[in-house]
């Protein structure tokens, strides 16, 4: 592995206390290198945002440590938490969330402006990294008045912008269609190759799978081994084989999140089957 | 160097919002700065015929320190003791009364009526038409004499007296009442007084400070310089102003405050994901109160750039329609408004910024209704 960018050690999250306690997380070991892309996978409710959160040093966990850039989040105070958020790490979210008010070329500007950096030289940059992502005829228009591809891309350039250590994406492809999220999996692909920054997200898109270095797969709070997951064919949904409702198909098995979507492969099994030779 | 005006961009961005709170807020401006305006203008024109007076020095009753709603009665031997004090230049006796002037149709203006020596101080000051009062004569003003429908040469009552009309002043009319002079002698036979005068108008040779001391110390008597008895004149019509003005101040500074409060309100409450965000990205909360400040200051910059105008205009059609109202827009009135204003936004901004400090960051990984 390269350079380590991001490491957490046992780390546990418990929100509430007595009857209503949960534990979000349990002792989850992770380290993800510079240039590395982890796709974490997993049903709802599994802690994955909530283990995103911690990475994202805006949540502190109850036991264990993080560690970006070698810098122990616990060490950091809370007041120099943000910036080291604006200087090491990027977001990119589900729901783009750009600032409404502002231009393309302002929302990059913003994230340079937290570091310091304004004037021309902000300009330039956030000009620059949004040609790159082929938005340069798009640099003064609001968030309005773009697609859902190019909300993103603008996003991720607003993430790239203080050319930070890690990137931390939430389901970054979920509210894009197949060709525009295929376009944003591979733009995240090349900040980790090209630029070395360390990209970990949390998703259920299986198209991501196709740029990971490594899938984890989170359930219950703790990481399972990916190995064992299959596609559920009905819904897409991951799912883990042990345990799962499955059917025998032409000697293939298959596996299903719920005996519902069992029932519904069972019913007609040439309706799910992708294969060339059962297609059409 | 500056950042991206986030705050600016927010309350352009959303104009109807911006539009409502600046006209809220120049609304409230303009209300304060019109009652400001018409009762400054106000107490101008009740000044003028102390403010244009060529006495130094006016002398009235001990205990007497203005004319509005005061009796003053002197004997008029005192007249002649002043005369003779070093540093008196001249002295000139007045009678003055609050009375009305009815016109022939029976419309009513109210006047200080003065009765004075024609040709000494104490009259009017510049007379527009006609002339001075003769025998059984009146000077009323012009706008007067247009409300009570009367024309030079005609006859109206005061004093318990009929009285020609020899001739009209002007910008003595105020919103309240006007000024009318006739002749000493007519003022006493119409009230029926001998021997007594209301105020003495001394002209001085040197300090007239150093002589007002000089008249009260030697005779018993009070005397007052011309810029220390226009001061109580007016501090005496402010004191009977002063409440009704500080409600109606205090109405409109409410008015401005629950716009500017409800615009900032709303505004925070439609972005307080977008606050998240921005929390999320790495920026402190002093960075966000400075965007919602922002917004308050450009609120309220647009609302006094946009009232100072409107109220300029409002004084000038006030006038137009009234003929005696004036608005004194002054460059403190506006400095007082406008810092009233900032006032407002401050306080306006309090709400908000509780709002933005109890954020968390983490509402950016819920997803968007």
């Amino acid at each position: 592995m390269n350079e380590i960018a991001v490491k957490a050690e046992r780390l546990e999250k418990t929100f509430g206390e007595g009857d209503v306690q949960v534990r979000a997380v349990r002792g989850v070991d992770l380290e993800v290198g510079r240039g590395e892309v982890v796709l974490i996978m997993g049903p709802s409710g599994s802690g994955k945002t909530t283990l995103l959160s911690m990475l994202g040093a805006m949540l502190r966990p109850t036991s264990g440590a993080i560690s970006i850039d070698g810098v122990d989040l616990a060490r950091v105070s809370e007041s120099k938490l943000h910036d080291f958020r604006a200087r090491r790490l990027g977001f990119v979210f589900q729901d783009f969330n750009l600032l409404s008010s502002l231009s393309a070329q302002e929302n990059v500007e913003f994230a340079l402006n937290l570091t310091g950096q304004t004037g021309k030289r902000s300009r330039q940059r956030a000009q620059e990294l949004l040609e790159g992502f082929g938005l340069g005829q798009r640099l003064g228009f609001r968030p309005d008045k773009l697609s859902g591809g190019e909300k993103q891309r603008v996003a991720i350039a607003r993430a790239l912008a203080n050319r930070p250590t890690v990137i931390l994406a939430d389901e970054p492809t979920a509210n894009l269609d197949s060709k525009i999220g295929h376009e944003i999996a591979r733009l995240l692909r090349r900040a980790a190759s090209e630029e070395q920054r360390a990209v970990v997200m949390v998703s259920h898109d299986q198209r991501l799978k196709d740029i990971a270095d490594r899938i984890l797969w989170l359930e219950d709070g703790k990481f399972r081994a990916a190995t064992q997951m299959a596609v559920d064919p009905v819904c897409g949904m991951s799912v883990e084989r042990e345990d799962s409702p499955h059917f025998n198909h032409e000697g293939e098995i298959h596996f299903f999140c719920s005996p519902a979507c069992r029932d519904e492969f069972t019913a007609n099994p040439g309706r799910f089957d992708r294969s060339p030779r059962k297609a059409g | 160097m500056r950042g991206v005006p986030v705050g600016r961009r927010n309350l352009l961005s959303e104009w109807r919002r911006a539009f409502l709170g600046i006209a809220g807020v120049a609304t409230a401006i303009l209300l304060v700065l019109a009652l400001d305006g018409l009762f400054a203008g106000a107490m101008n024109q009740i000044t003028r015929i102390i403010d244009t007076s060529p006495a130094d020095v006016f002398v009235a009753q001990r205990g007497v320190r203005n004319m509005h709603m005061a009796t003053s009665a002197i004997p008029a031997s005192e007249v002649e003791a002043i005369r003779r004090m070093p540093g008196v230049r001249w002295a000139d006796p007045i009678l003055y009364d609050t009375d009305a002037v009815v016109g022939k149709t029976a419309a009513r203006q109210l006047s200080y009526v003065i009765g004075y020596l024609p040709g000494r101080a104490g009259g009017p000051v510049k007379i527009a038409r006609g002339h001075e009062p003769g025998p059984g004569e009146i000077v009323i003003d012009q706008r007067a004499a247009s409300r009570l429908g009367v024309t030079l040469g005609g006859q109206v009552r005061t004093l318990g007296a009929s009285w020609r009309v020899s001739g009209f002043t002007t910008g003595l009319v105020n919103i309240v009442n006007s000024v009318s002079y006739v002749r000493l002698g007519d003022f006493e036979a119409a009230r029926g007084i001998r021997g007594v005068v209301s105020f003495v108008l001394v002209g001085a040779a040197g300090n007239p400070e150093t002589l007002a001391g000089h008249i009260s110390t030697e005779l018993d008597l009070s005397a007052l310089s011309r810029p220390r008895f226009s001061a109580q004149e007016r501090r005496v019509v402010s004191d009977m102003s002063t409440d009704l003005m500080r409600i109606m101040t205090i109405a409109a500074f409410s008015i401005g405050l629950a716009v500017i409060g409800l615009t900032l309100h709303a505004a925070t409450l439609s972005r307080l994901r977008e606050i998240g965000v921005m929390k999320a990205l790495g920026a402190r909360s002093g960075r966000l109160s400075r965007i919602v400040l922002s917004q308050a200051g450009w609120t309220i910059g647009a609302g006094v750039a946009f009232a100072v105008p409107l109220t300029a205009a409002l004084g000038w059609a006030v006038l137009r329609a009234t003929g005696n109202v004036t608005l004194a827009l002054t460059a403190g009135s506006v400095i007082r408004a406008a810092g009233g204003a900032v006032v407002l936004g401050g306080i306006g901004a309090v709400a908000p910024l509780l709002m933005i400090a109890r954020v968390d960051p983490m509402t950016v990984f819920r997803r968007q209704q």
